[in-house]
């Protein structure tokens, strides 16, 4: 990816090449700096749409274009402003720096020129501050609407996060009607598990006159998106995508501990092996700070510097700024971890007294909104002397208004190293000549994975300043081995592609139900989820058509005979399988797995997902070494009777050893008299591998690491089978000598006997070929079985998606009375309806139940706290009584919602449900609307300062919808209540308005 | 029969009071909250222990609460509220609504909708005609009339409320629009229950028929909405035929008449509902369908479904089939 791909122009419109086409192109790379820089331009249009042969509703193509700019526009702005003076949609992909914004301006600029209004949405409310300060200053005619702020609601443009649109589409508001252009920023957000929905649901429900500008990140499926937004809004829709980096970028690999950089790829997107193998050799194999990074603890690998030694960050850094390779920002992937990480610069000045003297300025100016208590903020005054030494920390747990002064301390060069989370790499754009990922993995909830290479995308794509930086830099903090291929995937890979996370929610049902023309039907069916479902469906049936041709090119004579003999030799392996099973269970050979006892082992056979269709198996002879008992995972194991435990066996036999390129040993077990290393192999006997036990031991000599002894003890072997050629080697008598006594055993013993009598007259046992043939059948056995399969995923596709889960939904609302069996809403739903920051259900049940009636204020809004806090705390204090006991009412009623739930068959987790309420922030939130000062609030809670910020404003975005909820109701009382909550809350710091409002 | 003056018979008289004393005892017995109807001031048994809230119609005096209206005490878990019967309209988001407009006012209409204000429709909230976007000039604030006109019957949803208490409209699609060549009818808002269709196309009679929430009822002939706004497009894409998709304003220059039979068959259904109002039954499509059936299979004439004998077949009829439903019960 990182490198900068030339490709030639295509002619625009019918430009309509398959994904194929463009793979080829992308990977013809010119790299020829000279040449302009290009794009791909490719339309989607509706099923049956005629284009337009009229033209005069259309501005002239000589017409003054809506806005000039001061700069040459790169080929991909060109020809997606071309789309839009044409009137259609355009779906702009490309990277975070390319300069994306070009084309929302000009539609904006447009729009303002035929007097038409247009909406631009972005998923973040810091990130529509910014865009709307970066408007207003372009053009006056601006607003902004967020769950904060609202300014100027009746401007020509506004600004707002996609929530609000989606209400506004819902409640039906008259910019609806009047709204020319939407543009989606960000719309890659669409994939996001919580919030993509929001997306979807405010692109199908858009009206249907107006036109759409979507600004993405790179995506791989562009052309699908676009697809679905022709079909379900049937008009044109065209796609403008590049690769194009305005400044290439090199990467390179930092091994912890090693002292150097490595550059892995270069500007041109080459792949360095050899430098790739000697930045992993470099890296120090990491001592005690391994066991920690086992033990999943999020310090991984960042305190492998010895005490007194830098640390490998501080070394870093310092490197990067003796290179000047500065400004640069390090990305982490918690924020304790920044906030770690910025410590240790403690030693390091960047900055000169003239640069100290202005941050002091800007920092103080900034802060002077807020009161003389607030300014105390440890947050607050410890930033100062680390932003003055030139260092930031930039996450989602400062203050908003925090935050902001770094940010524009940032984008005004005065922080030269900037400590981030992933946050910062959406939005806006802050470019730094280098970036720098402290770490390969990354915590996704439930386990350390690699960075994916859409996210390695992305934060990439901060590195290099245009026009000011030849290229970028990325180095990446390696601190454990990775094959080359992972890293490939992860420099190199290509970006995430856009999938649906769509899924229901109440809420939703609700106000499609309670709107004449909605129907959640409908917008199940117009959803991405149920076109990505639909475009799968014909390469299924293409697959299960392939499928069948190959097995009905499969033809057998004797077909029903031969199937009958197969069948006949499946029962007896599972027979056998079955005798094993008793015989080898622990309870009955654990007293003969002496060392020196002869086994039989099955042989693993190269190709194994092809079994062998001889009534012998193929086995080969292993001397038993050494049993052990496989640890669990849990402490319970040892509860466990040594029977039910499962046990390991060493064995010595002879086995063919491969190496790998990687330097992996495969070892594979051949016969006795094939060429091999003796060598021993431990075997679960739990697996079908060991055959059977005989009743020969051998004495082993104890010392067997010598290649000699070993040799010797095989030859032994050979020796006692050559002995016992005549009659074969005498097994353990299951019933004799292992005291076998189950019916089971019998029972399946005579079974096999019986079968093979049967096997002997067989007739087509005697046909010479029969081992190929019943490999013939098997393989079509398993075509047939594979065929089904697909057929069965066919079949779920074709129906709607969530069907079932919609069904199971409406009867909870039914059931809980919120809308009745003819599909209209009740008065509770009409509660309902209005609540959207929060859970709906339980909310609605719990106004609805009087609790929130007979409670204080401050109690109140302390009890709403639990709703919008989902952070989860480690050892939290439990708050005082009255809030811990209504506390349990809200879970008691959660508790009742999800069972409701499960009873209509809605898969919930009930417990899960429930603890998703966190009484974290009760306390905290109780003093706040008490009238404590943010620092005392701070004293009583561990969260974050930033966190908490947003936990209140989210819960004053809940009062709002209370309000309007209790006034649907006709309850003044309580209506007053959430007013008076609101004004309680509302103030200082916490509300403190944006720096870019 | 609330002051219904009806030329009846003795016969009529008798069978109608058998057929709605019938009708009387059947509520009794089928509806247990009988006594839960209030007059002004009367008090709402509550458990005080529990805690209340009190919804509309309610107020709280001398720690009891008391009804502030005539109606039906309701309750939904805690909540107490007393549903009025025979009030004016109360207008609820996302109601249906006919209204009709009184006056053309800078940027918006006002309308009468038989709410205790007269409610405002936005130019802004209002469709064009062909359902293209709005531009913001001043001339679509001059050609206001040329969309709706005092007088005009229109039909709208109901959007919200402003923080003084007034009510606001919005046209979300092309079917709501100026209704013509047609009836409106006036009859209490209770009677029609919100159901998730108000719009209904008689494809039979070739009539549009709109039950609006407040209580007016319109029948008119069929208009074939162009409409661009509902969701799902796919299926109104086929259903849509360029021939008929006029906007409404052409409409009216393209047909200017109204052929007789579809002007029989509105007063038909206008007659039913009618019938309807006067006796008090529930208005809902179904119902006024079997009426006209029934009226067809009498053999009467469209103006004899108004005279005595009809109110007292359907009465029966009523009666008859309500303690079916009880019976199978």
């Amino acid at each position: 990816m990182g490198s900068v791909k030339r490709k030639s122009i295509e002619n625009p419109i019918e430009g309509y090449d398959t994904p194929a086409e463009k793979q080829q192109k992308r990977g013809n790379e010119l790299l020829n700096l000279d040449e302009p820089v290009a794009c791909v331009h490719d339309v989607s249009y509706p099923e049956g749409y005629v284009p337009r042969a009229s033209t005069s509703n259309l501005p002239d193509k000589d017409a003054k274009p809506a806005k000039e700019f001061p700069f040459t526009l790169d080929p991909f702005q060109a020809e997606a402003i071309k789309c839009l003076k044409n009137g259609e949609s355009v779906l702009v992909s490309a990277h975070t720096s390319a300069g994306k914004t070009v084309v929302a301006l000009y539609a904006i600029a447009m729009s303002l020129q035929n007097k038409q209004r247009v909406i631009y949405t972005s998923p973040i409310k810091a990130l529509s501050n910014q865009k709307y300060r970066e408007f207003k200053e372009e053009l006056s005619d601006v607003g902004l609407m967020t769950g904060d702020v609202t300014i100027d609601p009746n401007a020509s443009c506004l600004v707002m996060t996609t929530e609000i649109w989606r209400s506004m589409q819902y409640k039906g508001s008259e910019v609806t009607r009047e709204v020319a252009w939407v543009i989606f920023d960000e719309v890659h957000y669409m994939r996001d598990r919580e919030r993509g929905v929001v997306w979807e649901e405010s692109i199908v429900m858009a009206p249907k006159n107006s036109r759409f500008v979507f600004l993405s990140a790179t995506v791989p499926n562009a052309k699908e998106f676009a697809d679905w937004v022709a079909k379900v809004h049937q008009q044109p829709c065209h796609i403008v995508y590049t690769d194009y980096r305005p400044t290439p970028l090199q990467h390179y690999f930092f091994p912890s501990g090693g002292n150097g950089l490595y550059l892995v790829v270069d500007e041109k997107g080459k792949f360095r092996e050899n430098s790739f193998q000697k930045a992993l050799n470099a890296l120090v194999p990491p001592g005690e700070g391994d066991k920690k990074r086992e033990n999943g603890k999020w310090q991984k690998g960042l305190f492998v510097g010895k005490a007194g030694e830098d640390s490998d960050i501080f070394k870093m850094v310092k490197m990067i700024i003796q290179r000047q390779y500065d400004p640069v920002i390090c990305f982490s992937f918690s924020k304790r971890e920044c906030e770690f990480l910025a410590m240790q610069m403690a030693k390091m000045d960047l900055n000169n007294e003239d640069e100290k003297v202005n941050i002091e300025t800007i920092f103080w100016s900034a802060m002077d909104m807020l009161s003389e208590d607030d300014k105390k903020l440890p947050q607050v005054s410890n930033m100062l002397p680390l932003l003055k030494r030139g260092i930031g920390v930039h996450h989602s747990g400062l203050l908003p208004i925090l935050k902001e002064v770094i940010e524009i301390l940032f984008q005004e060069g005065l922080i030269k190293c900037l400590f981030a989370t992933e946050t910062f790499s959406i939005g806006l754009n802050m470019p730094a000549k280098t970036v720098v990922f402290t770490n390969v993995r990354k915590f996704d909830g439930d386990k350390f994975r690699w960075i994916s290479s859409g996210e390695y995308i992305q934060m990439s794509g901060r590195a290099g300043r245009r026009g000011i930086d030849e290229r970028g830099i990325c180095i990446l903090m390696v601190d454990e081995k990775l094959e080359p291929s992972t890293a490939k995937l992860m420099v190199k890979g290509s970006a995430d592609s856009l999938n649906s996370a769509f899924h229901l929610s109440y809420n939703m049902l609700l106000n499609q139900i309670r709107s004449e023309d909605g129907d959640p039907v409908n917008l199940l069916r117009n959803s991405f989820y149920q076109f990505q479902v639909d475009q799968a469906i014909p390469d299924l049936v293409k697959q299960a058509k392939s499928l069948e041709e190959e097995r009905d090119s499969i033809i057998l004579e004797e077909e029903d005979s031969l199937e009958n003999y197969y069948s006949l030799l499946q029962q007896f392996k599972s027979l056998k399988k079955d005798v094993r099973d008793i015989v080898l269970s622990p309870k009955y050979c654990l007293p003969f797995l002496q060392p020196g006892r002869l086994v039989s082992i099955q042989l693993i056979k190269v190709d194994d997902n092809l079994p062998s269709f001889s009534v012998k198996d193929d086995v080969t002879l292993g001397v038993i070494i050494n049993f052990e008992r496989i640890k669990g995972l849990s402490e319970d194991d040892t509860n466990k009777k040594p029977e039910d435990a499962s046990y390991t066996v060493d064995i010595l036999t002879r086995c063919a050893v491969h190496k790998d390129e990687a330097g992996k040993r495969t070892i594979s077990i051949v016969p006795l008299k094939d060429p091999g290393e003796p060598a021993v192999v431990s075997l679960p006997i739990s697996q079908a591998k060991i055959d059977s036990l005989s009743s020969v031991r051998l004495v082993i000599p104890k010392d067997l690491l010598p290649v000699e002894a070993r040799e010797n003890t095989l030859k032994k072997v050979s020796e006692v089978l050559s002995r016992f050629a005549k009659d074969g080697l005498p097994q353990l008598d299951p019933e004799d000598d292992m005291k076998v006594q189950s019916s089971s055993y019998r029972k399946a013993v005579r079974r096999i006997e019986a079968l093979e009598n049967l096997f002997e007259k067989h007739e087509i046992a005697k046909s010479p070929l029969i081992e190929q043939k019943l490999k013939l059948l098997h393989t079509k056995k398993q075509l047939t079985a594979k065929i089904k399969s697909i057929k069965r995923t066919m079949r779920s596709s074709t129906a709607l998606a969530f069907k079932d889960e919609l069904k199971a939904r409406k009867r909870v609302l039914r059931r809980l009375g919120y809308v009745t069996s003819d599909d209209v809403v009740e008065l509770k739903g009409k509660v309902a309806c209005e609540i959207s920051s929060a859970d709906e259900l339980t909310l609605t049940e719990l106004m609805f139940n009087g609790v929130l009636k007979d409670i204080k204020v401050e109690e109140m809004v302390s009890l709403l706290s639990c709703f919008v806090w989902q952070e989860k705390l480690q050892d939290a204090q439990k708050p005082r009584d009255e809030l811990e006991l209504l506390f349990t009412q809200l879970q008691d009623t959660a508790r009742r919602v999800a069972k409701v739930q499960l009873e209509c068959k809605v898969q919930i987790d009930v417990e899960n449900f429930v603890s998703s309420f966190r009484p974290d922030i009760m306390e905290a939130v109780f003093a706040w609307a008490k009238g404590s000062k943010f620092y005392e609030i701070m004293e009583i809670t561990q969260v974050f300062e930033g966190s908490l910020i947003r936990a209140i404003r989210r819960l004053e975005e809940v009062l709002q919808q209370l309000i309007q909820a209790a006034k649907s109701i006709g309850e003044t009382e309580l209506e007053a209540k959430f007013e008076d909550a609101v004004i309680k809350i509302k103030r200082d710091i916490v509300f403190a308005a944006s720096l870019y409002l | 029969m609330r002051g219904v003056q009806l030329s009846l018979n003795k016969t009529q008289k008798l069978r109608l009071e058998t057929a709605l004393e019938k009708l009387e005892s059947l509520s009794s017995t089928t509806s247990n909250n009988s006594n839960a109807s209030v007059t002004v001031a009367d008090t709402i048994p509550i458990n005080y222990e529990d805690g209340v809230l009190k919804g509309h119609g309610t107020s709280e005096m001398d720690g009891r609460v008391v009804a502030t209206i005539c109606g039906v005490v309701e309750r939904v878990n805690k909540l107490v509220y007393v549903r009025a019967l025979r009030a004016r309209y109360k207008p609820e988001i996302g109601d249906i609504i006919v209204g009709r407009v009184i006056e053309v006012a800078p940027k918006r209409w006002r309308l009468e909708i038989n709410f205790s204000q007269d409610a405002v429709l936005m130019l802004s909230s209002m469709n064009l005609p062909d359902g293209i976007q709005r531009r913001r000039t001043a001339v679509d604030e001059l050609n206001m009339r040329s969309i709706f006109e005092e007088n005009d019957i229109v039909c709208a949803e109901v959007r919200g409320f402003q923080h003084d208490g007034s009510l606001y409209l919005q046209a979300r699609s092309q079917k709501y629009r100026k209704l013509d060549r047609g009836q409106l009818l006036r009859i209490s808002p209770y009677l029609v229950k919100r159901r998730k269709q108000h719009f209904h196309h008689l494809d039979q009679y070739g009539v549009d028929l709109i039950l609006g929430c407040n209580g007016f009822i319109w029948v008119g002939e069929h208009v074939e909405a162009k409409d661009d706004m509902v969701v799902d497009q796919m299926i109104k894409s086929e259903q849509e035929n360029a021939s008929l998709s006029g906007s409404v304003s052409s409409c009216e220059q393209e047909q200017s008449h109204t052929s007789v039979e579809i002007r029989q068959h509105i007063c038909r259904l206008a007659n039913a509902v009618r019938v309807l109002s006067t006796l008090g039954f529930m208005v809902t499509v179904e119902l006024i369908i079997e009426l006209v059936d029934l009226s067809i299979s009498h053999n009467l004439n469209i103006h004899e479904m108004l005279g005595a004998e009809f109110y007292v077949i359907v009465a029966e009829k009523e009666a008859e089939r309500r303690s079916l439903a009880t019976k199978k019960r």
